[in-house]
């Protein structure tokens, strides 16, 4: 299956890219993108504490199944106000 | 609870906020915070501060607290507008007005916001060196 990923704040810089989509085995969870994401762009390997996910429009726990076509999103901890 | 939350390029219009605002006769307290960006950041001078957001999903989460902040106090409206984009020091990047009953409620309400939008709201900012824009 297949899902997009997207970077916000100064993880787009550390990954060269706003957004990238990538093949990952049927129900794989967000843990599983996580080291793919990593693999593939590892100037984001540093972060990885500090990472936070959402699928859609909320945040989920890296044992989260994804479906085909979600949108996920990694992203820096919030600093709004 | 009235609710109206505003994510804006344009620089927050403090007076026609204020001039907006409606009170029923129930209303006893507003409690209003600007959140203003400072002139320095880690000790370094800064020209101000370029907010970035994850839109849909910050307006997501926003409603997600309006929806909590209505389970927890008896609030008669919550005003939000947080700027994105560049906002140059002193200028205020957040407006929040809380209007209750009484202060007590307004008060805890107005704080509460605050630190869960820092806590969940998909919004980043980054420092504006002081030559980018004409200096400070």
């Amino acid at each position: 299956m297949q899902v997009t990923v997207h970077f916000y704040s100064y993880f787009k810089e550390l990954a060269g890219t706003p957004q990238a989509a990538l093949d990952l085995p049927p129900q794989a969870t967000l843990d599983f993108l996580r080291a793919r994401v990593l693999e593939q762009f590892p100037r984001l390997a540093p972060m990885q504490k500090a990472m936070l996910a959402a699928v859609g429009v909320e945040y989920q726990p890296w044992s989260f199944a994804l479906s085909e076509g979600d949108e996920v999103s990694f992203f820096p901890p919030v600093q709004g106000g | 609870m009235r609710r109206e939350l505003t994510l804006t390029t344009e620089p927050i219009d403090e007076p026609a906020l204020i001039a907006a605002r409606t009170l029923s006769g129930q209303a006893g307290a507003v409690v209003q915070f600007v959140g203003v960006v400072r002139g320095s950041e880690l000790g370094a001078p800064i020209s101000g501060l370029d907010y970035e957001s994850f839109e849909a999903m910050a307006r997501h989460q926003f409603n997600l607290i309006f929806n909590q902040l209505e389970k927890r106090w008896p609030l008669e409206s919550v005003r939000l507008v947080h700027r994105l984009g560049p906002v140059r020091t002193n200028e205020p990047s957040l407006w929040v007005e809380v209007v209750a009953g009484h202060r007590g409620e307004a008060f805890a309400a107005c704080q509460w916001l605050i630190d869960e939008m820092k806590r969940i709201v998909p919004i980043w900012k980054r420092p504006l060196p002081p030559k980018e824009d004409g200096g400070r």
